[in-house]
């Protein structure tokens, strides 16, 4: 038997088999649940958006969303217009909210003008434009969307990552953390100055708003950073937008 | 500049072992000996040398979202990675066995002070994280992709190197018979990660650099987007 | 233990003590240094190796008389890999919640040395059967001593279990905090989980001398 197995025949023809399977069994996995996957994500982008202009179902202390099911109809019933601003340009589009971020975060590397998406929701009178964000953790991606006023004030947040570490930075998606940017300015007299996650804040209750600050979490310092970059760097491409609202 | 900067960084700040801790299995049970010690990091530094350039190479020109677009703009749409682990896990696996048969044929003295380690290395959790540091940090160039293989390398050469002199010498003290070994090898190197946090301060000047950022707040937009990059990429440490 | 032989049981039995994955055989540290933090992390991820290990093992363990020596390693890191992504896939599409939890571990699970460990040192000459309870023992014992990390570590780092507030509200100064008492933020910092894995091995070792190494 180790003679047969052992020959260099044998191995390759057993390497081709190999590639041959598994290869096409995740290739076929890949592309036979690819329509399924896609619903998920796209019903989970819904979800997000809606969490952050507050149509959630939060209760005390843990972030839930609206179930998957209702999340469509409640969708098309909140979010009243789709935007996607390219420079001056200011566009509808029914499926903006499917642009993927990061691919426009790369084509406006390469110098591309970029497309950015904005959501403008009602609730309860309320207007809330909502914007997605993108940016690099400690271990992976870290997005979110973040729901604004028409003076750039924090309304509510969502946060969510691929692969912070359990426990300290993974926490940037729990209800304690989203929770203590609303009401925050991103501007401060007049100018655009983004919110910090800050350590050595003395204020971990958040009662001071205006201050562009928030507590951050112990142990997840990059993270934290993470964070505070893309609020920076992303909303930031936002503000021309905001200052013909008023 | 940026190429010394990035190769400092991943030796000291991203230290493989103390900062991220990975490849923790090998490192603790092959480290009795500085000889061994030696033997397993040089293959390390080697594997990681020749892995994380070639796995760039992989997931620029096929498995990034849009990376067949040099096949042809049919192609440009295609994503495969969901493909990255498996691909990246063949190549380091591929490359472990290719070596070991080319030492053992070419150099019958280095493959038996090396030999035993290589089939390690393939699971060596050092290895993989090298290239997925890589993606997910998208290292821009090929060149600063080979120095960052290079760098991880070294650095848990000289993690390695050091718990090994440092099991030596504490054959001497007087450590509880059930803490001897693995015990107190777990502890120092505890203790040596929490040296190695100090590090993490050290190119992300943490205050300074966010208010030399705002002050060119007011900047023309693309020039803001670099620096804020940057910032980014500075701050990418280890402490957390 | 009706079921099982003698033989069988001590497969089951001798990892979740005498030989431990973790602190006897060194494998799997990497993934009990990053998810220790938080008990839950924990918990997930001891379910996820107990389930890759035994389907695993079953897998190498038949297919053991046709694995080309030359290339074993790399057939059985695909295996592990291609297992693992299969069932990421499919969570996704059909309990997308789930996935969203397990979809941090994927990459852990692939480089866990525990699962390469097992195939080699015991899947790959033992039949199916045996293989399969190899994989369960083991992962039971690597799942325990991540419990204890965890529980220490989320319990003095950050006062809670399971994200229940166990000790009272450190903000709100109720429970144990009203008394002066503060979390030990150091605990959630990685190097804690080499230190507690250390004194974790040094009381196994007090308890049962014949594991104390020279």
């Amino acid at each position: 038997m180790s003679n047969k197995t052992d020959s260099n025949l044998y191995t390759i023809l057993f390497a081709i088999a190999m590639v041959v399977v598994v290869g096409g069994l995740l290739a076929f996995t890949a592309s036979a649940l690819k329509p399924r996957i896609n619903n998920n994500e796209r019903l989970e982008k819904q979800q997000n958006i809606l969490y952050a202009m507050g149509v959630n179902a939060n209760d005390e202390s843990s972030a839930i969303f609206v179930s998957t099911d209702e999340a469509p109809e409640l969708f098309s019933k909140y979010i009243t217009k789709q935007l996607v601003i390219q420079g001056k340009n200011v566009t509808e589009d029914k499926e903006a909210y499917l642009i993927d971020v990061k691919k426009e975060q790369t084509s406006a590397k390469a110098g591309n003008a970029r497309r950015l998406p904005l959501f403008v929701g009602v609730k309860d009178g309320k207007t809330y434009y909502i914007a997605p964000i993108r940016g690099k953790g400690l271990w992976d991606a870290i997005w979110g969307y973040i729901a604004l006023d028409k003076n750039m004030v924090v309304q509510g947040a969502y946060f969510d990552h691929k692969g912070e570490t359990a426990g300290l930075g993974a926490n940037i998606k729990q209800r304690f953390f989203m929770d203590d940017f609303i009401g925050e300015d991103l501007m401060n007299n007049g100018e655009f100055k983004g919110i910090t996650v800050a350590k050595g804040n003395n204020d971990p209750k958040n009662i001071e708003k205006n201050d562009n600050e928030v507590d951050a979490i112990a142990g997840a310092t990059i993270t934290g950073d993470g964070v505070s970059a893309m609020l920076k760097s992303e909303l930031k491409q936002y503000v021309s937008y905001f200052k013909t609202l008023k | 500049m940026e190429h010394l900067e990035l190769f400092l960084k991943s030796i000291f700040i991203d230290n493989m072992v103390f900062s991220v801790f990975l490849g923790m299995c090998s490192y603790l049970a092959v480290s009795k000996k500085v000889s061994t010690a030696v033997g397993l990091g040089a293959a390390v530094i080697f594997v990681l040398a020749i892995t994380v350039p070639l796995n760039w190479l992989l997931d620029q020109y096929l498995l990034q979202p849009g990376a067949l677009a040099w096949l042809g703009d049919d192609y440009a749409d295609y994503d495969l990675s969901f493909l990255s682990f498996i691909m990246f896990i063949a190549t380091i696996a591929t490359m472990v066995q290719l070596v070991e048969i080319v030492v053992e044929k070419f150099s019958p003295s280095l493959y038996n002070s090396l030999g035993i380690f290589l089939p390690l290395i393939a699971v060596n959790c050092a290895i993989l994280g090298g290239s997925l540091f890589m993606q997910s940090r998208e290292i821009p160039t090929l060149g600063l992709a080979t120095v960052y293989g290079i760098g991880s390398g070294i650095g848990w050469f000289l993690a390695i190197l050091a718990i090994a002199a440092i099991r030596e010498k504490i054959r001497y003290s007087n450590v509880p018979p059930a803490l001897r070994g693995l015990g107190i090898t777990f502890i120092i190197t505890g203790l040596m990660a929490i040296g190695f946090m100090s590090f993490g301060g050290m190119l992300t000047g943490g205050e300074e650099e966010t208010t030399k950022e705002e002050n060119t707040a007011n900047v023309d937009e693309s020039k803001e987007n670099l620096e804020v990059k940057e910032v980014l990429a500075n701050n990418i440490k280890v402490n957390e | 233990m009706g079921l099982l032989s003698k033989k069988d049981a001590a497969l089951i039995k001798d990892p979740l003590a005498d030989n431990n994955p973790i602190t006897i055989q060194v494998l799997g540290i990497c993934s009990a240094l990053a998810i220790t933090a938080e008990l839950e992390a924990a918990i997930v991820m001891s379910v996820s190796v107990l389930f890759v290990l035994g389907i695993g093992n079953v897998v190498i363990s038949l297919m053991r008389n046709i694995i080309p020596s030359k290339i074993r390693i790399i057939v059985q890191l695909i295996v592990v890999a291609a297992l693992v992504i299969i069932v990421d896939q499919v969570l996704k599409a059909f309990a997308y919640e789930l996935s969203k939890t397990l979809s941090v571990f994927v990459g852990l699970i692939i480089t866990n040395c525990i699962i390469m460990g097992r195939f080699e040192a015991f899947a790959l000459g033992n039949g199916a059967w045996r293989s399969f309870l190899d994989g369960i023992g083991n992962a039971l014992g690597y799942g325990v001593i991540l419990i204890i990390v965890a529980f220490f570590r989320e319990l003095l780092g950050a006062g809670t279990l399971l994200g229940f507030k166990v000790l009272g509200d450190p903000i709100e100064k109720t429970g144990v905090y009203a008394f002066g008492y503060e979390n030990n933020g150091f605990m959630i910092m990685p190097p804690m989980a080499l230190i507690v894995v250390g004194i974790i091995i040094w009381v196994q070792r007090t308890r049962n001398k014949a594991l104390i190494e020279d």
